[in-house]
């Protein structure tokens, strides 16, 4: 298991490089200049210059792509080309409060998902599949910003229960914290409970029609310990699968959903930094979330060998 | 059963009257929490470039004057001025007394520290160009200076009241260098307390304010939520108290909810600032040709734009001197839309059965639909218009080059007419803010002209002048001025509402 996860960690290293080139090169060629949208539209071209200077911008892309990755190494991921503030602290901020919504949307998709696929596999071609399966592509097709606004005009404006936007952190206020994350997770969990539930009632479906399930059955095991401890738990696999990618995509910051709840996310830092072509500030999100995604990749593969022991991590010994 | 109506209502009477006094005792204090249409990305006046900035910075920096309601110069910072006959000398009075949020003593040498940054080659100010024509900055004595010009320069007081005039404490400034944005010192009614990118700025009060009894308020939270949508729902849910930019296609709506008994929010209005339309490329097929930009502008229904597409909340516009402006002109007619004109420029130009050009629009509903309402207009004559929704940032870099054939963008407005026409339309602005790529000496010559004049009927003759003649050659196409709109909380008292849409706190209080 150790050298299994030392190998993949390694592996993580030209990974990360090569997507340092990618997002570094990408992003110098997106139209736009910084200098410019830094100093205003009728900046003088003398002032341009220096400031181009001071950004590091006058030199050829190859030496800032080297500075820039330097610092990387170093721990240092620059500064923001808009008021200076540093990537990395800046950065840090933001990661506990997307952690949270997405940690809480994923409890959310599960809570609703994993009940329902199981029942709609079980129930199949009954009014419980049907209805789960409605339901399940109502939430899929839903705008989250519609969704969002509809909360926000019912729970926050008529009824007053909830406030309308912000953030407060768990450290701080564990009720208020609680009361401003439940409309945006709510919004983000629905759509990944579609994903889930579609998912997992296919392959329930598979799992359900294998021999095993028919011997279990035989043996005369009751009809829930049949299902969930023979047919959910290797039913289970490519929906962690999905689980997984749907974790990365929401590590790498929502950013409707923290739009319309005002949400100081990730997705949001990403967002404004395209707008004022903060360079340095994008390059940091963007490496931040793939680092997210790579480790989340290898949570997953560790998750499978624990819940079916078949699987061997490479390298493990046995 | 009519004794006990009596009772309940002289109860509810007492009672209010009682809250009333108790709202008259409680005006000292409270959280003022203000959403903004974006995060204000740089809390630094001399090198800050997006709009909003400045709503934060109304609070934070005093300036050396201000603009009232009515867009008149007021006493600030500097208390009188005078200028000098030939009008290249400007001396300043001071107010005595002031200090800066962290102790500096606010005086001449400040003032020139300040005006001395702004020209600083090393670093880089967004300001340079407002006050180019300054040579230098004399401080006579601790209470006076002289700001002494290459040649008369009519815009400059008004050019003081906005972000060249907010005066940074120089002792902070010299300290913090470029990180002065994380830092923040002015001379405001509130001092900075931080900020948390995308989520907040929190602003306390200034303890020893110059203005006895300012301000009322204890703190100022501003809040970016940059959803239209979300923005409006936030005020009426009572999470914020004013929001600084209201969706013009809701205003209607509003209006009617605000009407309502029981509303616990306005809707104020007051003026227009900012102008809005077309810019033309005449440095590029199709507009070079000046007849294809009257076709152009012939099938425009003003009228429709502003009281249909926008249902009332902008002033249909052919200048560019919004409606309340100092330049603005009442005798200046709005053409009516005119399609056999229209088709008449097209045959002059030899394209009798239209042409087809693309439009750069940003995305959002509203330019969209503003987008959409001229495409259809432009059709019926013939013209073609392809609209492309482009980032801003994006949209700039192609107009700045003139690799656009047109683009839809309006500007923010000043307070001084000068800068709502000037950089917009001549050989200067090339490379700026002259998105047409027009030039024209003698509208150069008459702007010049205006410059040095002091006088504001004078300085509007030569504006009607030039705008008689960007009326025929048409590198911008004005569509509106969008209505400038409050959208505030029944707890917030005291605010005066200025048509530059800024928001002063200085005055206001809040009820519980």
């Amino acid at each position: 298991m150790t050298l299994f996860l030392a190998r993949r960690l390694l592996q993580m290293i030209p990974v990360l490089f090569f997507v340092s080139v990618i997002i570094f090169v990408l992003i110098n060629l997106v139209p736009g200049d910084a200098a410019r949208l830094f100093l205003g539209e009728e900046a003088p071209p003398d002032a341009l210059a220096v400031l181009r200077h001071e950004m590091g911008l006058d030199r050829p892309l190859y030496v800032q792509y080297l500075r820039w990755a330097g610092g990387l190494v170093r721990g240092d991921f620059g500064h923001s080309f808009k008021d200076n503030r540093q990537v990395l602290p800046t950065l840090l901020q933001k990661v506990p409060v997307t952690a949270e919504l997405a940690a809480w949307a994923l409890l959310i998709a599960w809570t609703i998902a994993i009940p329902a696929g199981v029942l709609a596999a079980w129930r199949r071609r009954t009014v419980v599949d049907y209805s789960a399966s409605a339901v399940a592509l109502t939430g899929l097709s839903i705008p989250n910003f519609w969704l969002g606004i509809m909360l926000i005009y019912l729970f926050a404006v008529n009824l007053r229960w909830l406030p309308a936007s912000g953030y407060v952190s768990p450290a701080q206020d564990l009720g208020r914290n609680l009361r401003t994350i439940v409309m945006p997770a709510f919004v983000l969990g629905v759509v990944l409970a579609a994903v889930v539930m579609r998912q997992l009632r296919s392959s329930m479906l598979e799992v359900l029609s294998a021999d095993y399930v028919r011997t279990a059955s035989a043996k005369g095991l009751g009809a829930r310990v049949v299902l969930i401890r023979h047919a959910l738990r290797n039913a289970v696999i490519p929906v962690i699968t999905v689980m997984g990618i749907q974790l990365g995509t929401l590590l790498g910051g929502a950013v409707i959903t923290e739009s319309i709840f005002a949400l100081p996310g990730l997705g949001r830092l990403a967002v404004e930094s395209i707008y004022g072509r903060d360079y340095q500030m994008l390059e940091g999100v963007v490496m931040f979330s793939a680092f997210s995604i790579l480790l989340i990749n290898l949570i997953v593969d560790v998750v499978y060998s624990l819940i079916d022991p078949r699987i061997k991590l490479a390298g493990a010994r046995s | 059963m009519r004794r006990w109506g009596v009772v309940v209502l002289s109860v509810v009477i007492a009672g209010s009257v009682l809250a009333a006094a108790s709202a008259q005792g409680s005006r000292q204090g409270g959280t003022l929490r203000a959403a903004l249409d974006r995060d204000p990305p740089n809390l630094d006046p001399h090198r800050s470039t997006a709009a909003v900035d400045r709503q934060v910075f109304q609070s934070l920096y005093d300036k050396l004057v201000d603009t009232d309601e009515n867009l008149r110069i007021i006493p600030m910072l500097a208390t009188s001025w005078t200028i000098s006959p030939d009008g290249k000398t400007v001396t300043l009075s001071l107010r005595q007394g002031v200090k800066f949020h962290d102790g500096t003593p606010f005086n001449a040498e400040a003032v020139k520290y300040n005006f001395d940054r702004m020209q600083d080659p090393k670093f880089p100010s967004a300001r340079r160009s407002e006050i180019g024509p300054i040579q230098k900055v004399v401080a006579v004595d601790p209470a006076t200076v002289q700001i002494v010009l290459e040649r008369p320069y009519s815009p400059l007081l008004y050019v003081l009241t906005d972000r060249a005039g907010m005066m940074v404490s120089p002792a902070a400034a010299q300290k913090a260098g470029v990180d002065f944005a994380l830092h923040p010192v002015g001379a405001g009614p509130f001092r900075f307390v931080e900020k948390i990118p995308q989520d907040h700025i929190a602003l306390e009060r200034t303890p020893d304010y110059w203005a006895k009894g300012q301000p009322s308020l204890d703190r100022i939270v501003y809040r970016p939520i940059i959803d239209d949508n979300a923005r409006v729902a936030n005020l009426k849910s009572g999470d914020v108290d004013i929001i600084n930019i209201v969706p013009l296609p809701q205003i209607k709506q509003l209006t009617q909810e605000a009407a309502q008994r029981g509303a616990r929010f306005t809707l104020l209005e007051r003026g227009a600032f900012q102008w809005y339309g077309v810019w033309l490329n005449v440095t590029k097929p199709p507009f070079d040709s000046k007849p294809l930009r009257q076709a152009f502008n012939a099938t425009i229904d003003r009228t429709v734009i502003a009281n249909v597409v926008l249902q009332g909340a902008a002033y249909p516009a052919f200048s560019f001197f919004p409606n309340g402006t100092p330049a603005y002109d009442p005798g200046w007619k709005i053409p009516p839309r005119n399609l056999p004109l229209a088709k008449e420029k097209l045959q002059a130009a030899g394209r009798p059965n239209g042409f087809a050009f693309t439009m750069l629009t940003l995305p959002g509903q509203q330019d969209q639909a503003l987008a959409q309402a001229i495409q259809s207009m432009a059709a019926e004559a013939g013209i073609q218009m392809k609209i492309e929704t482009i980032e801003f940032g994006a949209m700039l870099d192609s107009m700045v080059r003139l690799q656009h054939q047109a683009g839809q963008i309006g500007w923010s407005g000043r307070p001084d007419p000068d800068f709502d026409i000037y950089p917009h339309v001549t050989q200067s602005g090339i490379g700026s803010f002259n998105f047409g790529g027009y030039a024209n000496p003698k509208v150069q010559e008459l702007l010049d002209a205006a410059r040095l004049l002091n006088d504001m009927s004078r300085r509007k003759r030569a504006y009607g002048e030039v705008t008689k003649i960007l009326a025929d050659d048409m590198p911008y196409v004005w569509t509106h001025f969008p209505k400038e709109y409050k959208l505030v909380s029944a707890k917030v008292h005291g605010f005066v509402q200025v048509p530059d849409g800024m928001m002063r706190f200085h005055k206001v209080w809040l009820s519980p």
